[in-house]
Formats: structure tokens, C-alpha cells, sequence
């Protein structure tokens, strides 16, 4: 078999012609230096965990069995993949992967959902899985069709940068803002102001972990649950004394779920709109500057909000923010607000069409939501498990275009919303859904159960989430119509593992994924959750009740709505229901259905839901979640070896003034990257830049080798002072090699002192991003 | 024009009876020991008109497939492959009538062992950039395309055509003239 060369073959070599031109050009270089980065990583030039950092803040993450190794049910057995490389620490490089799009605030177009059908086709496997947070993730990928894929992603205006790794994360949002009934305003286009302002920033490229913000219109409903987010903003209308209203947002810091669950803590009860990126600027800059980087299940901000407490957190982040620098985009976003009000296509009905569809009344009873505009409705298309083909995709893009403008969002709760659907084409939408399988009634009820990935592609996963959603979707749709409305209505999560992607600290019923030995062998198991609240923006958690066997867990789950229909007084929720009654008679009245049965009486409950393997958890691997901690030197060493390479590729082919130009670049990288060790603010100017790197590094010493002392540092010093020179070839060549040495230099002057060769000599980060006023 | 990301499906002759659970048990057990490189089987049988199982490999997947509503095996050579187009779209077609073979012998299934049609599949290239779906890249692919189609079905036993959704890939139904026995098409183009 021939080895893969995906990023030069000619469908890769079609979309960069093609669509290069087209692109933002900031958003092209992100996807040039990927690819440049993927042939270096080929050539051994980059380290294994720095690719898997790079690759991830592209969204490229791991799946399941990329370490080369899967479990047949009997032993582990290798996975032959044709080469050694590998794509980050104990990842193979042809393992596939997951790739990860954002999609800020849900939205989406209908040209922007026909493309990620395209590339679902094309180098997936033609599913598209929306999840938890607003994405649309698409498996079995492998990493040299990135960049086209980030290319057509794109030439759409769709970026995946920073939607995994140590970033800010998907901004989400109520994907009904614009059109809800009881929001203080819509928040749609504040949403995106965050993540333009966020995107790339340089404030945000030193976290410890991951940083997810979302935003809300109202404080009661679920739509875009700010209290389990590590920064969340809720949107308040304050009246003033003059009668007009000021717009702004309760901002709360340091919610989380994962393995043990933090409350967001009130940071202020109302933060003006001109205010809330100066703030969420400062609040990174904190999190940066003091949040954890070693101790990764201590490094989320909500670690660093509870142990400052919030008092002091905010003092630290109020003491930041009056050291910015004015940046005119903090209330330039305001004057583009208008721009995100939504227009119908069609005009408003008068009352959803009568018709003695039966079917049809009931869809309209959980799946159409009328809009504060008279006359229009939003529609929710329930996807099981979060799924859509290409083709459903592709269809529901051509009904979209035919009855509203562009106006799809996807929900927290892993469906598609339709706005502005107009009442009076109600009836044709749904027929034309019908048409493809995507008009299924239980939107946000008992059966629209959300699930995490699990055991079928995160390398995380316990146990089965999917396959157990999956059963208790089908089970619980058979009696769906009939049930009674307090049990309809209640909401089941599953989460793989304790890491809480299914969001089940939320849901009246939620289960993550455990493992139990049971006389010798082990079972595959959920730990219950109960009475968590969804609505209040995911107000508070639920109690873990216990342990129960996955295939137990269908019986189990009709037992509990059981005991709560007949046991619940007169309005009583399901959550209040739990804590009068107790999880310990809770669980003895659940003792019958959930023991396990012995190997040899019933083998079925020692494998997995989906699975036909008997059940281990042997294949579960390394996490990507937290990202590689790599450091902001690390990425300006990595960015000057990619100028550096193509540098040459520019003298191989007879540019030689792009030759001499990027190999001063490179160095000039290097030097930066170097710089930020002491200063994560560095400014860009080569003066500057030159400047602080002679302090820091040569008059310091730290940068002299061993050997050769200050040699190569001089080739920098060359190079800048002759970098306007008009360069021959010979003298190109020259600065090349130079340049080639002097980053060979800076990558050992990095070591060194990472080793601590260099210890008591400086307190290396110990100041570092405290310099907000050298901001260029 | 390089032909790569071949793709061929063959439709089942009996697609009420196939049951998607048989054949995620029959597809698990191809994976240990296998000589290819087998990564695991999904199950997406819960959506229609894609995937309902699939053994994803490293250079191809197999799926029980529901698309365009008609089910049936796709075979899906997933990296560039070397050779002339004829070359590839020969061993191409016969990696997918194998594999159609293995799984009409195959002892695992039992209410649901499928049955396919061996006089009626599809040709598809998995590659907008390569093969737009165009009159003029069936101009290009046909020569070729029919070369291998005579060595399996004979000289004019078979009719070609290309379903014209210019946001579908590109592809071609090839429909034989008879009832041809996948044995047959298999040694012919072996």
C-alpha cells in the first residue's frame, strides 16, 4: 500500500487554489501554517505534544483507539496503522480523528450546513453530530484532510481555530435569542462580538485549560445554561430615571460541571454592554496570569474562583481592567447590533393551520415555539442522539432556503432550531420534514435525551452513553403520547465518563459512566444522578444516587418515573420529589431492578448497550480535553521553524527576496518567543521586539552557549539591521543558514532553561503578562 | 484525471429483511486478526438516508448503507490509490464484490443474510475536487469505466447512468442486462 501524502494530493491541491483567494486572510494563514506544521511534524521537526497542542486549537482532537490499541472483547490487540509517526504523545498519526467546528452561538446558514454535508461525505462518514455546546463534530477523520477541510470550512466563513485545547471554547448562546418571549434583549450579536474579540487574542493563548463562555437572554429558562460555564452572561434591561433602558449583563464566573460540580459564583449583577469585553478581556488575563498550568484537574478557572473566593478574584480582575489600554473594539461591536435583527422570508400567518392531523398537532405541541413576532413560530427538529446524515443535512438546508432566511441555529439540547418559520406555512414545513425524517415530535422532553460521544469514539468513555440513550430513546417513545405531562416533560442526560459532556448534573435524570467489579468480572455501570435543574440556566446540580448496571438501567428508569407518578403531591417537581423522598429509599425501592445477575445467568449485563465485545475498559485512553500545556515560547519556536521552512521553499523555487524576508522573520519569531517568557506582551515591532530580547537574553547572558558564547545571538543582530537590504542569492543563502542556526540556538537557550540550568538567574513567568501597558 | 476516493455500492435484493444489529455482530467479528486495518464498528441506525453500520478501516470502510434510501453495501476506498484509472476501478469493483461474497457467506447472519444484487450498483467518486458531478467528468471517467464494466458484465450487457444532482457526487448507475452471479463478476475481474 502507498504511504499517504493527503495534503499535496490533488483534491487538497484543488481547494487551496480554488478557495485560498477567498478566504480572510488571517483565517488563511491560521490554515497555511497548519498545513506547513503538518509537513513539519512529518519531517520530525516538530515534538509530539506540541502538534497534538497545534492540532487541537484547530479542533482536531483524538478518538478512541488512536493510541494503535483496541480491546477484542478477549485481549488487546494491535491496530497495524502504516506508520510509526504520531500525532501528539501516544496518538497515531492515522488513527482518525474527530474534528470539531464551531459554530458561535449555534447559527448557521443553509450554504454553511450544505458545505459540512459535503464534508461529511467526503472525509467522514456522513453523519453530522451537533453537540452539547453548540458544535458540529464530525468523526473518523484523518489529519492530513484538515486543511481542506478548514478551507472549505471557511470559504463559508466558518473557522474551527481554537475550538479545542487550551482556548475559549465555542461562545454559546440561546439559540431562540431574537425571538423569545421573555428575554431582557436578544443577545446574538453580543455573542459574537465575544468570539470575534476573542478569537486569536493574544490574552487567550496561555491558559491552563479550557475557557467556556456562554451567554443568556433571561435568567429562568435552559436555553443557555450560564451557571454551569466558566463565564456566563445573562442579559439584564435596567430602566434608567430617564425612562430609556441600559442594557447590560449579570456576569458570573467559575460554574462548571466535570467530575465535581461548581456553582458560578456573581460577579456583578449588571455589567453595561460597553463594558462586557474590557471585562471578559480582563477576566482571561487573570485567569492566564494565576490559574493553574501544571495540575490539570486543578487548572479551570472555577479551581482559581474558589480558591481566591470571589472577592478577591474580582479584585484582581477589576485591577487588571483598569490597566487596559483602550481597545476602540470593546464598543465598536455596539454600532453592528442592528445587523444581527433577523427579517422573515415569508409573511406572518394568522394561527397555525387547523387539520385533523393528529400527528401534526402533537409535533406542534413539543416542537413549535411561538415567537414574540405575531404570526411566526420556531421550529425544533428533534435529531436522535444529535445525528443528521449529509443528506438529511442537505434537505433540511433546501427547506430552510424555501421558508426562512438563513435563520437555523443548533440547541444545547444537540437538535436544530428554524426561525421565522411563518404560522401559516406550519403545516408544509412539517410535511416537507416528514418527507425526511426529520419532523419526530418530544423536543425537550423525556425522550429528547441528550448523550455525549462515550465509548463509541472519546477516548474517555466508560461506558456506552449513546448506546444507553439510544434504548431508553426508543423504549421511552413507544409510551411517549400517552404519558402523563410532569413525567414528559422531564429531561435525561448521559455522560460516557465523569466528565459531564452529556451535561447529567442538570437533568432530572442523569447517568455518567462507571465501571464495576462484579464477583470477579467487570460490568459496565452509570452512576445515577437526580433532580439536577435544567431550567434557571442549569440553576443547580442533582445528587448522585448510586451505581447501576447499564443494561439495568432501562427498568430502573420506568420504576423511578413509577414511584414518581404515584408518589409525587399535587404539582410537585420531579426534583423536589427526590429530595422529600431521599436517594437512600430511592435506591432500596430500586434494588429489584438493578441487581446483576451472575455471569453464567445472564451474560448480557457484562457487555455494553451497542456493543458486542464483553465489556473491559482497556481501550479507554489519554484525554484530550486538557489540551497539551505548551507555552507561549514553545508556539513562537514552533511559528519561527514554519517561517524558516518555507523560507527555503521560497529559495528552492527562486524567490529570493521572500527568502531573505522570512528567514529574518524566523528569527525575529524566535527571538519573540523567547521574549515572552518574561513578557507574554511583546509587542510585534521588530525594534521592539530586538530591544528586549538584547536585555532579557544577551546583556542577561542567558541566550550564550555553551561553546560558541554569543555567536548565533549576533546573527539575529545581523540580520535585523541589514533585514531592508536587497538580498542576492549568496547573501539570501547566507541569512538562511544563519537564521536556520540561530532558532537551532533558541530551541537550546528554551531548554536549557526549562531544565533549570538557569534557576535563581530568573524567576522565569513569575511576572509574565503583568506588562499590559507595553502593548503595542 | 486522477481517479481517486472510489467508492461502489450494491444494492441488496432483500433490504426489508437486513437487520442492522446482525450486521454490526457480523462486521465486529471481521476486525480481530483481520489483514486489513480494521478500527471498529458504528452503529447509526437510528438515522435514515447514511450510514446504518459501518466498519471504519484505515483504507476502506464498509457499511450497511441506507443512502438515497436504498439499502445496501458501500465500499469505500478512502486514500489515493496507485495505478491507471482502469486499474483502480477495477480493483476497486472487485474489493466490493469480495467483500458482498464474504457477507453472503458469512455464518454469522441468520434471519437478515443478505442477498445483493450483483446486476445492479453504483459508481461514486468521494471527491468534489476531483470529479464534479458533470456531464463532462462522466465523459472523462466513462472509457475507462466501461473497459472494466465489459470485462464483468460483457460487451454491452450492461447501461450506465449518472443521477444529475449537481450537489450530489458524482455518480453512475451501472444496471446489467440478466442476472449476473457475483462469482462470476468476481473471476472475470480478478
Amino acid at each position: 500500500m502507498k504511504d499517504l501524502d493527503l495534503v499535496s494530493s490533488e483534491s487538497a491541491q484543488h481547494w487551496k487554489k480554488t478557495l485560498s483567494d477567498r478566504l480572510d486572510p488571517k483565517w488563511r494563514e491560521d490554515i497555511d501554517n497548519f498545513e506547513t506544521d503538518i509537513l513539519l511534524k512529518k519531517k520530525g521537526k516538530i515534538e509530539d505534544r506540541v502538534f497534538a497542542e497545534t492540532r487541537l486549537r484547530m479542533g482536531a482532537y483524538g478518538q478512541r483507539y488512536d493510541n494503535g490499541h483496541r480491546h477484542d472483547g478477549v485481549e488487546m490487540k494491535n491496530i497495524p496503522f502504516p506508520t510509526d509517526l504520531n500525532k501528539g504523545p501516544e496518538t497515531k498519526w492515522d488513527a482518525p480523528g474527530m474534528e470539531r467546528i464551531k459554530l458561535p452561538w449555534g447559527g448557521m446558514t443553509a450554504d454553511q450546513l450544505d458545505v459540512m454535508a459535503e464534508l461529511a461525505e467526503e472525509y467522514s462518514d456522513s453523519i453530522l453530530h451537533i453537540t452539547t455546546r453548540q458544535d458540529i463534530q464530525l468523526h473518523y477523520i484523518h489529519i492530513e484532510n484538515c486543511p481542506s477541510m478548514f478551507r472549505r470550512l471557511a470559504a463559508v466563513n466558518i473557522t474551527t481555530r481554537e475550538a479545542c485545547g487550551n482556548s475559549v471554547r465555542n461562545v454559546t448562546a440561546c439559540p431562540i435569542a431574537g425571538v423569545c418571549r421573555e428575554e431582557a434583549f436578544d443577545i446574538t450579536g453580543y455573542a459574537n462580538a465575544v468570539f470575534k474579540y476573542l478569537l486569536g487574542h493574544p490574552d487567550v493563548q496561555d491558559f491552563g485549560r479550557k475557557f467556556k463562555i456562554a451567554l443568556s437572554g433571561c435568567k429562568h429558562n435552559p436555553c443557555g445554561l450560564t451557571n454551569i460555564h466558566d463565564l456566563g452572561l445573562t442579559a439584564v434591561a435596567r430602566p434608567q430615571p430617564d425612562g430609556t433602558v441600559k442594557r447590560g449583563f449579570e456576569y458570573v464566573v467559575g460554574g462548571g460541571l466535570g467530575a465535581v460540580t461548581y456553582d458560578a459564583k456573581l460577579f456583578s449583577d449588571f455589567v453595561p454592554e460597553e463594558e462586557v469585553l474590557a471585562l471578559t478581556q480582563a477576566t482571561c488575563r487573570v485567569y492566564a496570569r494565576l490559574g493553574e498550568k501544571k495540575k490539570r484537574h486543578r487548572a479551570r478557572i472555577k479551581f482559581l474562583v474558589a480558591d481566591m473566593g470571589i472577592d478577591k478574584f474580582r479584585e484582581a480582575v477589576l485591577e487588571e481592567r483598569a490597566k487596559l489600554p483602550n481597545d476602540p473594539r470593546w464598543t465598536d461591536f455596539l454600532a453592528t447590533l442592528p445587523k444581527f435583527e433577523e427579517k422573515p422570508l415569508r409573511e406572518a400567518g394568522k394561527g397555525i393551520p387547523k387539520t385533523d392531523d393528529a400527528a401534526f398537532d402533537f409535533w406542534c405541541l413539543t416542537n413549535v415555539y411561538p415567537q414574540k413576532q405575531d404570526g411566526f413560530v420556531t421550529v425544533t427538529i428533534t435529531l436522535p442522539m444529535g445525528d443528521i446524515t449529509s443528506n438529511q443535512a442537505r434537505a433540511l438546508s433546501d427547506i430552510a432556503r424555501k421558508y426562512v432566511k438563513d435563520t437555523m441555529r443548533t440547541t444545547v439540547e444537540q437538535n436544530i432550531v428554524m426561525r421565522w418559520v411563518s404560522e401559516a406555512d406550519l403545516y408544509n414545513v412539517y410535511n416537507d420534514l416528514k418527507l425526511i425524517d426529520l419532523a419526530e415530535p418530544g423536543a425537550a422532553s423525556i425522550v429528547d435525551i441528550t448523550a455525549c460521544p462515550g465509548t463509541d469514539t472519546c477516548k474517555l468513555g466508560v461506558s456506552s452513553s449513546r448506546g444507553l440513550a439510544a434504548e431508553l430513546r426508543t423504549r421511552l417513545a413507544v409510551k411517549f403520547v400517552e404519558m402523563d405531562e410532569a413525567v414528559r416533560n422531564l429531561r435525561i442526560k448521559v455522560s460516557g465518563c465523569f466528565n459531564s459532556c452529556g451535561q447529567q448534573h442538570i437533568a432530572d435524570i442523569g447517568f455518567y459512566g462507571i465501571s464495576r467489579n462484579v464477583a470477579g468480572y467487570i460490568v459496565p455501570h452509570f452512576q445515577m444522578v437526580l433532580g439536577g435543574q435544567f431550567t434557571n440556566n442549569g440553576g443547580s446540580y442533582g445528587l448522585a444516587t448510586g451505581g447501576i448496571a447499564s443494561k439495568a438501567i432501562p427498568a430502573v428508569v420506568d420504576k423511578l418515573l413509577d414511584m414518581y407518578l404515584k408518589g409525587k403531591q399535587k404539582g410537585e417537581i420531579f426534583r423536589a420529589w427526590v429530595e422529600r423522598t431521599g436517594k437512600g429509599v430511592i435506591m432500596q425501592s430500586l434494588a429489584d431492578v438493578s441487581a446483576v445477575p451472575a455471569y453464567d445467568t445472564d451474560k448480557s449485563y457484562y457487555t455494553d448497550w451497542g456493543s458486542v465485545r464483553e465489556y473491559n475498559v482497556k481501550d479507554k485512553g489519554m484525554g484530550e480535553c486538557a489540551g497539551e500545556v505548551v507555552s507561549l515560547t514553545e508556539f513562537g519556536l514552533k511559528a519561527a521553524d514554519r517561517e524558516i521552512f518555507d523560507a527555503q521553499l521560497k529559495y528552492d523555487t527562486g524567490d529570493i527576496k521572500a527568502a531573505g524576508d522570512k528567514a529574518y522573520k524566523a528569527m525575529l519569531l524566535a527571538a519573540q518567543g523567547l521574549v515572552k517568557m518574561f513578557n507574554i506582551d511583546i509587542s510585534e515591532d521588530p525594534e521592539k521586539v530586538m530591544a528586549e530580547f538584547r536585555e532579557r537574553f544577551y546583556d542577561s547572558k542567558l541566550f550564550f552557549d555553551p561553546i560558541a558564547g554569543p555567536t548565533y545571538a549576533n546573527f539575529y543582530f545581523g540580520g535585523h539591521d541589514a533585514r531592508n537590504e536587497i538580498l542576492d542569492k549568496e547573501k539570501a543563502g547566507r541569512r538562511l543558514k544563519e537564521a536556520q542556526i540561530f532558532l537551532e540556538a533558541c530551541h537550546n537557550c528554551n531548554l536549557r532553561m526549562s531544565m533549570g540550568a538557569n534557576k535563581g538567574k530568573v524567576g522565569i513567568l513569575a511576572d509574565a503578562g503583568s506588562k499590559s501597558d507595553s502593548k503595542a | 484525471m486522477n481517479l481517486q476516493y472510489l467508492n461502489w455500492k450494491i444494492h441488496l435484493e432483500n433490504p426489508a429483511q437486513a437487520e442492522p444489529d446482525e450486521w454490526f455482530k457480523v462486521l465486529s467479528t471481521w476486525i480481530p486478526d483481520a489483514p486489513e486495518i480494521f478500527i471498529d464498528v458504528a452503529d447509526y441506525k437510528h438515522v435514515p438516508d447514511g450510514p446504518v453500520t459501518l466498519l471504519v478501516g484505515h483504507y476502506v470502510n464498509y457499511s450497511l448503507d441506507a443512502t438515497g434510501r436504498q439499502l445496501g453495501l458501500l465500499y469505500d476506498y478512502k486514500h489515493p490509490m496507485d495505478g491507471t484509472n482502469e486499474e483502480k476501478i477495477r480493483s476497486s469493483l472487485l474489493g466490493l464484490l469480495r467483500v458482498a461474497k464474504r457477507l453472503e457467506d458469512d455464518a454469522g447472519f441468520h434471519a437478515g443474510k443478505p442477498k445483493f444484487k450483483a446486476g445492479e450498483i453504483r459508481f461514486i467518486v468521494n471527491s468534489r475536487a476531483i470529479a464534479p458531478n458533470s456531464p463532462e467528468t462522466l465523459e472523462a471517467v466513462k472509457p475507462d469505466l466501461v473497459k472494466v464494466l465489459e470485462k464483468a458484465f460483457g460487451v454491452g450487457g450492461f447501461t450506465l447512468d449518472r443521477p444529475a444532482d449537481p450537489r450530489q457526487r458524482f455518480s453512475v448507475d451501472v444496471t446489467a442486462k440478466g442476472t449476473p452471479v457475483l462469482a462470476d463478476l468476481i473471476k472475470r475481474l480478478a
